[in-house]
């Protein structure tokens, strides 16, 4: 019974995606060419590269909500987390330990640069939160860092505190007739301002998400 | 405060942030005042969309003509717009009407139960947040991100209190829904591909233009997903374990509104953009959902425990709001159906849950067998209970009464017979699984082993009524919301 199931699933799995693949194939051009729309507003958007735009300006609602799920998905992670907690990594290896002390402040000059490459290249406050969060993962792993048991008041502003920045912006813009519209001549400082508050946050929640439950 | 559609996403954002800096357990007030003060708004961007004009609510022409916001002043397809036409505006004032008493209900229910509230209100903020950002979106990408809030803080809600059976449960849930998620985002993909455009006001014009294959493997996904999330027959499995495990708020916001945010967006899709590819297979939901009447129903007669049988009750209820995809045509009866069936059932079920709660929470147990001879300690409760009841069974005057007879009324101007057979069938099915529930309470006496009953707590009984009540009441104001459900600013 059981390898036919399988055969099963494996036929209609490879059918749908060949499906997929024929549909593909005979896609018509877009008729809307959003990257055309981009291009022409890139001077009023605050920033030099059209992917941090994109994400900041144009569609920063988009990402507003997104950070408020990464957000959710750290209060979920606690919600369910074992409330006992042993402190601390086991194996501390002293060259793990020499590389990680080496290697955790290189990780934050580069997501320093990172955040600010975001303004004209690829990068950006996701970029950076990432390493930043990687660097805390090191630590923890060269048993440099203790695993965290229910976060501190000070914890919590830091995880929640881009979230708020750029939430406070979104409203305080609604002055300016919309929600995240950004003044053309304020919008580079502005998205600055939100990424790097981003990037700290953004750190803190994906370390959270390993180090609550470690 | 000027702007009611941006403020109902910001808010309840705002709040929830502040719960969770203010630490485990606590913020419980200041949700309660952020969703008074959501009511409100709803409230007042109800009566601006009210005092436009009227035209079929979901039609291609009403997404176009609604209260618009154009976020960051970019416009659609650049930008991303928030758009409110009646139907909108029905689904805030029921999340926010239905929110406001289960919260005061959860505060009571949850004190002195540290492990299971600590992220509640939080849990609770982002949850409505992703409600409301939902009903407002009108641009595909915007909505699968507005999904994704409003499943993640559900299954957080499910998994909370942290038992092995609730976590189970969750990871189900989880999983259902994440599948959903997915096979929504495929299609939003493909359609981007196909057009360069998420934004539903530009697309539905383009899709009734030419519909390339991808588009029809699109609109098949993301209405497949949705029916995995709105837990349509057969697709029901992971509801009764993830309702009826939850703790009872927990439960009440689950079967009220999660189910129902999935609902309205199939609604939406298949009243807007995929309106021409949809016709042909609009038996299908039809079909299921009759079949999500019956099932549901007979599982909830034979269930043993109360909350698995009202979960049941909400498998069988939401097979109502998919008979009316045959019938959705120009005199609107079956839209105004749907929406009378999402407003009366969210109302009911969040009574009837809060009043099983009341009862668990009292006799400490959670079999139908024993609320036996409870009806003389919990005169309130049970009312509420049966009030609820007369809801989902359909009696006059309650709401949903009028949900029913504006289907049977649709059904009958089509010629669909079977269908009025089992809208019938189906408040009979209710009325013995809601009458097992009574008879027990009101005529058995109780086994003196069991006769210990905790002391309860009136403000749980009254927040159970309230909502038990206006879910009868909204039966006489129906009028009202059928012309907002058909008006367009």
């Amino acid at each position: 019974m059981k390898p036919l199931k399988h055969l099963t699933l494996i036929l209609a799995a490879s059918a749908f995606a060949a499906l997929l693949i024929a549909a593909m194939f005979a896609l018509p051009p877009p008729t809307v060419n959003l990257a055309a729309s981009v291009a022409a507003d890139m001077d009023r958007s605050g920033t030099a590269h059209p992917v941090t735009a994109v994400l900041l300006n144009f569609r920063g609602y988009d990402t507003l909500l997104e950070i408020g799920v990464l957000l959710l998905a750290l209060l979920v992670v606690l919600a369910v987390s074992p409330r006992e907690q042993h402190a601390g990594s086991a194996a501390a290896e002293p060259v793990l330990q020499m590389l990680a002390r080496i290697a955790v402040p290189l990780m934050l000059l580069a997501a320093g640069y990172l955040l600010w490459a975001g303004a004209y290249r690829p990068g950006g406050a996701f970029q950076a939160g990432a390493v930043l969060g990687a660097a805390a993962v090191l630590l923890f792993l060269a048993g440099l860092l203790p695993g965290w048991n229910a976060p501190t008041l000070r914890l919590r502003w830091g995880l929640a505190g881009g979230f708020l920045v750029f939430l406070a912006v979104a409203a305080a813009l609604l002055g300016q007739g919309a929600l995240l519209r950004y003044p053309p001549e304020a919008a580079g400082a502005l998205i600055l301002l939100i990424e790097a508050a981003l990037t700290v946050s953004l750190g803190l929640i994906l370390a959270g998400l390993f180090l609550f439950l470690s | 405060m000027t702007d009611p559609l941006a403020w109902l996403i910001l808010l309840p954002l705002f709040w929830a942030t502040g719960a969770f800096l203010l630490g485990p357990g606590r913020g419980a007030r200041l949700a309660i005042a952020g969703v008074a003060v959501q009511l409100w708004l709803a409230f007042a961007l109800a009566a601006k969309v009210g005092a436009g004009g009227t035209a079929p609510a979901g039609s291609a022409a009403s997404m176009g003509t609604a209260i618009k916001h154009a976020i960051g002043g970019w416009g659609a397809p650049l930008g991303i717009d928030l758009a409110a036409d009646g139907l909108t505006a029905v689904m805030l004032l029921l999340t926010q009407g239905v929110a406001l008493p289960l919260l005061l209900f959860a505060r009571g229910y949850f004190a002195g139960d540290s492990a299971a509230v600590r992220y509640f209100w939080p849990l609770t903020g982002f949850l409505l947040a992703g409600f409301n950002a939902l009903f407002l979106a009108a641009d595909l990408f915007n909505l699968y991100v507005t999904l994704e809030l409003v499943g993640l803080a559900a299954v957080g809600m499910v998994a909370m209190s942290g038992t092995a059976a609730q976590i189970a449960a969750a990871l189900r849930y989880l999983f259902a829904t994440l599948i959903g998620s997915g096979m929504y985002l495929l299609g939003v993909a493909l359609i981007y591909g196909a057009y360069g455009t998420v934004s539903i006001v530009t697309l539905t014009p383009l899709v009734n233009a030419d519909a390339p294959t991808a588009v029809k493997i699109a609109g098949g996904l993301m209405l497949l997903g949705l029916m995995l999330k709105t837990a349509l027959f057969p697709f029901h499995y992971w509801l009764p374990p993830a309702h009826g495990g939850a703790p009872a708020p927990v439960s009440a916001l689950l079967s009220a509104l999660v189910v129902k945010a999935s609902f309205y967006l199939i609604l939406r899709l298949w009243t807007g953009p995929f309106a021409p590819l949809a016709d042909a297979v609009a038996w299908l939901p039809a079909l299921l959902g009759s079949a999500a009447i019956l099932w549901g129903s007979w599982q909830a007669i034979r269930a043993v425990r109360l909350k698995m049988l009202v979960a049941w009750s909400t498998v069988a209820q939401l097979g109502y709001l998919f008979l009316i995809f045959p019938l959705l045509g120009a005199d609107g009866l079956a839209l105004q159906a749907g929406g009378m069936q999402v407003v009366a059932h969210g109302l009911a079920k969040a009574a009837m849950f809060a009043a099983v709660g009341v009862l668990i929470h009292v006799t400490g147990r959670d079999a139908v067998a024993d609320v036996a001879g409870a009806a003389s300690r919990m005169p309130v409760t049970l009312f509420a209970f049966g009030l609820a009841g007369v809801t989902l069974m359909g009696l006059p005057p309650s709401g949903g009464f009028l949900a029913k007879w504006l289907l049977i009324e649709a059904a009958l101007a089509q010629g669909q017979w079977w269908m009025v057979a089992v809208i019938l069938s189906g408040g009979l099915l209710a009325a013995v699984y809601v009458f097992r529930v009574l008879r027990q309470a009101f005529l058995l006496v109780p086994n003196e082993r069991r006769h210990r009953f905790a002391k309860s707590a009136p403000l749980l009984e009254w927040m159970a009524f309230a909502l038990a009540a206006a879910s009868v009441l909204v039966g006489l104001r129906g009028m009202e919301i059928v012309r907002l459900l058909g008006a367009v600013a």
